[in-house]
């Protein structure tokens, strides 16, 4: 905390142990980075993070995978992923819109019951709904659908869009509606002209958030998708270090292709999300 | 009698009575479907054994027969070839001009060779069932032709509940006074016997206490209050009604639901009503004793302290990294705060997966490093306390980031000039940690800690794909129970759903303790 600089065996003392922590932090994901390129179906052979031998047959061999029609298999997981994650996202963040702006900007009764109904649905998981969700669905047979899953992921995205996109309409400036009210524009003309051009860059951020959860999500694909075909891309890596046939290199390709990306998204919008996150928790 | 009053009266029935109308149609074509389904299966069996003593079905059917064995095709080894037997003779099934039902019969022998004797609908949502019983010659197998005829919607019979219940509204109405309300919940408990025929005593049962609640809610003006209410903010509700809707369909009706499951038993596509049977159950450790990993004291005593553990050491490393990366003489803040960062970013059920695979086995990644500096190799999986403590290993380490995230953001709200006032008033480092940087830190950290503990108490990947319970369902949180009960006990989903039940009570209480408690934290707030 201290504003000097403090003595010099403290400086370099501090800054190794933080080298350290990095150090740990960093390990696995560096092994899954040498498993990908090192040869063999084993995880580790020894804790040393530097592959001895580098090939991209792992690689290969999942891009080049077939299932059980011949279809190209980790590219049908990879769109059975793509199909889920955008569909949530839309319908997120397509039903959300309206209610963030009318739980921002208007005040009426129950406002403050919804605001704290949707704050408990999003932290709740969806794993306290999956039972009924399992056997609603199973009534409706929408089980191992792709469809039927979007729902589900539905059921915490929604929560999740219209807390942030809330907070984000929170920030604009109250004085543009109210010029815009004078000026004899109706509520769904000022919503629509004024406050969704405005709210894009925080609707791109929800959006993305919303697409990284759905995309990232293992639980729920595994127990309501049972077939093969169907499977999105956890699902897959997960069946791929089953108990019976482990194949750690092809896992850890897959991992890298799986996760690079959205990893990348995440350090774009991180720091949007601890304040949409904790402004939920505190002032709810 | 006012003319406002019946038109009142009936506007309460008929909203409520729409309502009610969905509720008891649903039942009603469940009921009719089911219906269907169980004539369809009685027909496709008795189709088959009258095909088994060499009978013609009295029934239509789309294809009836006794299927042979499978014998491979002389010109293709790989091919199965079966024969089928009718009242008309033998041919072999399949081939150019073979009739489409013939791949049913081939599967539905198939399935026979595998599973016996079955009767089942068809998967194809034609609405057909199919049946195979045993004949020495092989399964005589029979399908119906199509859908079996519905019971038709008996109109009549509605559109006379409908007059009566009118009736019964605009009789209390023009009674006036107490008749009002006495009125509307009469006419709504009309709906009882349709249900009490759809869906029996229970559904009669929900109309009845819908019918009384409108009826009190008609009496003492609610509704009247309530529609104005809708009228004064309509703009701002239908502006919700998008997410609301959805909400209520997706969320609210599932969560009624898995409460109800609660009070059911599951057991082959059967739900019977047991009342408080499976909380007794699991709240009595269903016969397990106490030390036994399968009973529900001993995994809340684990969630307990999985969650405990998890979050302190989240509190822990996080405001300890947080407090470092503060530090204004630091080399290269921003590249140690993304690398700190990294294990967010990976998705959880990777970095399991990753975690599971350095501690499984004798020459996992942990073990070689452990042996690299002269230690034992441990069996991560075979005690509790080392599964745990891999657990908690994996948890910590995607966990920690969120709270140095959070402790960081808090840090950066302390003015600097409080801090450089402390020092030159003389303040020693650990004063100033306490009396600046802790109420610095605490309002955003206690709503933090809340939701990470929630999310701990949850955590379903780690303990699912690190130790997967191991050994003997010892580490298991009541997370993974619930779905264990579910999905690999033989579908009980109604011990799944009393045990969901539970862990929304306890989720629920901790959250308003949790809200109590850093509500003091927010008014202190600087």
């Amino acid at each position: 905390m201290s504003v000097r600089r403090p003595k010099l065996p403290i400086v370099i003392g501090v800054h190794a142990l933080l080298a350290v922590a990095t150090m740990a932090v960093l390990y696995p994901v560096m092994l899954v980075v040498k498993k990908a390129f090192e040869p063999g179906r084993q995880f580790a052979l020894s804790p040393s993070p530097i592959p001895k031998h580098v090939t991209l047959e792992h690689f290969r061999a999942l891009l080049s995978a077939r299932g059980s029609h011949g279809q190209l298999a980790f590219l049908q997981h990879t769109v059975s992923s793509l199909a889920v994650a955008i569909a949530t996202t839309v319908v997120g963040i397509a039903l959300s819109c309206t209610a963030a702006y009318a739980l921002s900007r208007f005040r009426f009764p129950g406002r403050k019951t919804a605001l704290t109904s949707f704050l408990v649905v999003q932290m709740f998981p969806a794993s306290l709904l999956m039972i009924p969700l399992y056997v609603l669905l199973h009534e409706l047979g929408l089980l191992n659908s792709l469809s039927g899953l979007v729902l589900v992921y539905s059921t915490t995205a929604i929560p999740f869009c219209v807390w942030t996109l809330k907070g984000y309409f929170d920030s604009l400036p109250r004085e543009l509606f109210e010029a815009a009210r004078v000026d004899g524009a109706g509520p769904i003309r000022i919503f629509w002209t004024i406050v969704l051009p405005l709210a894009r860059p925080g609707i791109a951020v929800t959006a993305l958030f919303s697409f990284m959860t759905a995309w990232n999500e293992f639980i729920l694909a595994s127990t309501f998708l049972t077939d093969e075909g169907k499977y999105t891309l956890p699902v897959m890596l997960k069946s791929s270090v089953g108990q019976f046939s482990a194949d750690w290199g092809q896992f850890a390709a897959g991992a890298l292709l799986t996760s690079l990306p959205v990893m990348a998204l995440f350090y774009v919008v991180q720091k949007y999300l601890v304040g949409g996150l904790t402004a939920g928790a505190v002032k709810g | 009698m006012k003319a406002g009053d019946l038109r009142r009266a009936l506007r309460d029935a008929l909203l409520v009575g729409a309502l009610l109308w969905i509720a008891v149609t649903a039942a009603f074509v469940r009921d009719r479907n089911k219906d269907a389904t169980q004539r369809a299966l009685r027909h496709a069996q008795a189709a088959a054994e009258l095909v088994a003593i060499g009978d013609t079905p009295p029934t239509p059917t789309a294809a009836a027969a006794i299927v042979g064995a499978p014998v491979a095709s002389k010109q293709h080894g790989f091919l199965r070839r079966r024969v089928a037997h009718t009242a008309a003779g033998e041919r072999p099934l399949g081939g150019p001009t073979a009739p489409a039902v013939d791949k049913l019969l081939y599967d539905a022998a198939g399935r026979y060779d595998k599973d016996g004797p079955f009767v089942a609908m068809l998967s194809d949502g034609s609405e057909r069932a199919v049946a195979a019983v045993a004949t020495a010659r092989g399964p005589a197998i029979a399908i119906t032709a199509g859908p079996e005829p519905r019971a038709p919607v008996p109109w009549l019979a509605v559109l006379g509940h409908l007059g009566l219940m009118l009736v019964l509204v605009g009789v209390g109405a023009v009674l006036g006074g107490r008749a009002r309300g006495v009125g509307v919940a009469l006419g709504l408990a009309t709906w009882a016997f349709p249900a009490y025929f759809a869906g029996g005593p229970g559904l009669a049962l929900a109309m009845l206490a819908v019918a009384a609640a409108a009826g009190w809610a008609h009496a003492t003006g609610a509704t009247d209050r309530a529609i104005a209410s809708v009228r004064a903010h309509k703009v701002a509700l239908s502006f919700l009604a998008p997410a609301g809707v959805a909400m209520i369909v997706l969320v609210v009706v599932p969560f009624a639901v898995g409460l109800a499951l609660g009070f059911y038993d599951h057991h082959h596509g059967r739900w019977t009503f047991v009342g408080l049977a499976n909380f007794k159950r699991i709240l009595t450790g269903d016969g397990h004793a106490l030390s036994d990993p399968l009973n529900f004291w001993f995994i809340l005593g684990v969630t307990l302290a999985w969650t405990f553990v998890n979050v302190m050491l989240h509190v822990l490393f996080g405001t300890l990294f947080a407090l470092i990366l503060r530090q204004p003489w630091l080399k290269a803040r921003g590249l140690w705060r993304v690398l700190l960062i990294v294990p967010w970013a990976v998705p959880n059920y990777i970095t399991a997966l990753i975690w599971k695979g350095m501690f499984a086995g004798e020459y996992g990644a942990v073990n070689s490093i452990l042996s690299g500096l002269g230690l034992d190799r441990v069996s991560w999986f075979s005690s509790w306390a080392t599964a745990f403590s891999a657990n908690v290993a994996t948890n910590t380490w995607l966990g920690f980031p969120f709270m140095m995230v959070v402790a960081l953001g808090a840090l950066e709200s302390i003015p600097k000039e409080l801090e450089e006032a402390a020092e030159v008033d003389g303040a020693s480092s650990w004063q100033r940690f306490k009396e600046i940087t802790l109420p610095h830190l605490k309002p955003a950290l206690g709503p933090a800690i809340v939701l990470g503990s929630i999310w701990t108490f949850n955590m379903f990947n780690v303990i699912a794909l690190v130790s997967g319970g191991k050994p003997g369902g010892s580490t298991d949180i009541l997370v993974t129970d619930a779905y264990r009960w579910a999905f690999e006990r033989g579908e009980q989903y109604g011990m799944a759903a009393a045990m969901g039940t539970i862990i929304f009570l306890l989720l629920l209480g901790w959250t308003l303790i949790g809200r109590g408690l850093t509500k003091g934290d927010e008014e202190a707030r600087p």
